[in-house]
């Protein structure tokens, strides 16, 4: 398969306090996988992440933008991070698709139990926030880009 | 950045002019010095507070304590009073972590008796403080249990062991917030909560072993049970990821029922609601769980702390007199009588990163400290010093009874890990000052370091000038413990 990588996939952005990333994406499902990889590369190194167990997430809602599915993607995610322990580092978002008036978001994630020998917890993230968070499509370059802020 | 006109109404009190146009309903009101408040301009930190100053039902203004810093939706160090009839309560301007404060025990030891086993005392600490995710907590509830838990406050915490009777006495709200529904708390906050009770956190959480530096204030200090040269344990956690859950499902619904209540936001992170609205009362409700779950984060901390000193030293808890000073919460929100325009009103003041500051002989102090004021507990970075303050009458005319809760950032966390790294910053606290610091992760260590953060002193020597509150006694860190 033909990977496309006309840009980085992620890179951290300057908060006076907090952290945030800008992220981006050939396909939305890409912005979306990608803006998940800047996440948890901020609480643990990627690299140290084996992605032996996986997680399948199906995120389904009325009325909703994709601002707010972002947000509902990367909370899903925190919370399996800290109820079953367990640190991401691969994450492959499938389809998202909007019909009528619903937002449907299907993934796949890969990932292992934190194990202190082998993880530093760089921080933990509390929340990813809706202060000056965007989601675009560049129609020029047929890309996605986005920005979100996370409490730390 | 938006433009505005700043009025000078003293060298530490500034006011931001109401601009209707940008749909101000009161001036902002920001308590700094000339040097913090022009940081806070090239930070855009006024844009956050011109923001606040749009909400429906705001009184008198939109207010920055002088830590003010660059947040999201609201500023830190941003506090803003909401009458009953139009006012609004917003989750964003509590923050995701519900409660989040700061807890002191005082003790019976001198710094001569921990001199030269620092290491030691922080290691078995360290053993003894569950850090957060991944760790093994101590405790794990079941779902009834947690129910028990977020409505009990304190006092479930003190019939389970972690603690003893009079705790609840040194801590707000008597260590419990009443006005609770657990049914209003999603299945995911309980999920999230079942394991993270007595754990530290990351970030700016910390536990500390301190000394008594400087006393101010003699009087305070005697009510306090301080000395000179006594050591003491300052605790800084919050809600962990139960609180940040219901943060976020109520910015959520108020995302929604902002436009149906006809309330424009200038920032999404302000989504908020009128006081009278179901969403509103049961955001309050499942606050005030979150609330009950921060209070008891710190005092099973607290206990764990007790426990570990107790094995070192071999000698009771009671007997080395490790009572609280007292606990209080930095991001909240409470219903408060305030005297408005000769009328007393009952308000919802919002603290996003400033404490309450009641001023002696208010009725919601301890009656230890009804003469001293409420003990105002202001963290400072890990290299410097930590305050305590008392609340003061002026507060209540100046800033619906708040003031300051800590240093304040100056430097983003991504240019700290640049200037600075952890294990450099972990010898250089040891050798330059004998702090001995004890972090899960150097990378984490590096965003704390103390060149990230304000000077203390000038931040609090603001407060106390601008009548905030009063300082009454500054400690030295000894030894640091980081998620």
């Amino acid at each position: 398969m033909k990977k496309l990588r006309a840009f980085k996939k992620y890179k951290y952005i300057e908060h006076p306090s907090d952290t945030g990333i800008e992220f981006s994406g050939n396909t939305l499902e890409e912005l979306f996988s990608n803006a998940a990889a800047g996440m948890f590369s901020i609480i643990c190194d990627l690299r140290l992440i084996k992605p032996e167990e996986t997680r399948v997430i199906k995120i389904s809602r009325k009325g909703i933008e994709y601002e707010d599915l972002i947000v509902l993607w990367l909370e899903r995610l925190l919370y399996l991070h800290e109820v079953e322990s367990m640190l991401f580092s691969r994450f492959e978002v499938k389809k998202i698709v909007e019909n009528s008036n619903n937002i449907m978001l299907d993934a796949r994630i890969y990932g292992e139990r934190i194990d202190f020998n082998r993880h530093e917890i760089k921080i933990a993230i509390k929340a990813p926030t809706y202060h000056t968070l965007g989601i675009e499509k560049d129609s020029i370059k047929n890309s996605w880009q986005g920005r979100i802020i996370f409490d730390v | 950045m938006n433009e505005y006109k700043i009025n000078k109404i003293s060298d530490y009190k500034w006011e931001i002019e109401k601009d209707e146009k940008y749909g101000m309903r009161v001036p902002g009101i920001i308590f700094a010095n000339k040097e913090l408040l022009d940081h806070a301009v090239r930070e855009k930190t006024i844009d956050q507070v011109m923001n606040v100053a749009t909400l429906p039902g705001i009184l008198k203004a939109s207010f920055a304590m002088p830590d003010i810093h660059y947040g999201y939706g609201f500023p830190i160090g941003g506090v803003a009073a909401f009458g009953e009839e139009g006012g609004v309560i917003s989750p964003g301007g509590v923050g995701f972590d519900i409660s989040c404060g700061v807890r002191i025990l005082r003790s019976n030891l001198d710094i001569k008796d921990v001199k030269n086993k620092l290491e030691d005392i922080m290691g078995i600490l360290s053993m003894s403080v569950p850090k957060g995710v991944g760790s093994k907590g101590k405790i794990r509830l079941s779902k009834s249990e947690l129910t028990r838990l977020i409505v009990e406050g304190v006092n479930w915490a003190i019939k389970n062991g972690y603690g003893w009777e009079e705790d609840k006495f040194f801590i707000e709200e008597k260590g419990q917030m009443e006005d609770t529904n657990p049914d209003y708390v999603s299945s995911e906050a309980m999920e999230r909560g079942l394991s993270q009770v007595g754990t530290l956190g990351s970030g700016n959480h910390f536990l500390e072993i301190q000394v008594v530096d400087t006393i101010y204030d003699k009087a305070a200090a005697e009510a306090m049970g301080l000395n000179e040269g006594q050591i003491a344990i300052m605790i800084h956690s919050g809600s962990r990821g139960f609180g940040h859950q219901i943060c976020s499902d109520y910015i959520r619904v108020m995302q929604k029922t902002a436009a149906e209540y006809g309330i424009k936001l200038p920032d999404r992170q302000l989504a908020c609601a009128p006081l009278d609205s179901p969403e509103s009362k049961r955001y309050y409700r499942a606050m005030n769980c979150a609330a009950n779950y921060a209070m008891v984060n710190r005092q099973c901390l607290a206990n764990w702390a007790r426990e570990a000193l107790e094995k070192f030293f071999k000698k009771s808890q009671e007997k080395l007199g490790l009572n609280i000073v007292y606990d209080v919460s930095h991001n909240i929100a409470k219903f408060e009588e305030y005297n408005i325009d000769g009328e007393v009103k009952k308000v919802c003041v919002h603290r996003k990163g400033a404490t309450r500051s009641f001023p002696p002989g208010h009725r919601d102090i301890p009656g230890q400290y009804k003469s001293i004021g409420q003990p105002v507990l202001i963290p400072g970075d890990m290299g410097t010093y930590s305050y305590i303050l008392v609340g003061t009458e002026k507060a209540m005319d100046e800033s619906f009874g708040s003031t300051c809760h800590g240093a304040g950032r100056l430097m983003s966390r991504t240019k700290a890990k640049k200037s600075v790294q952890g294990s450099e910053l972990k010898k250089e606290l040891f050798d330059d000052k004998g702090i001995v610091v004890m972090a899960g992760s150097m990378a984490g260590l590096a965003e704390e370091a103390p060149l990230a953060y304000k000077d203390v002193n000038e931040v609090v020597d603001i407060a106390h000038n601008a009548g905030l509150s009063k300082k009454a006694v500054r400690l030295r860190p000894l030894g640091v413990l980081k998620g």
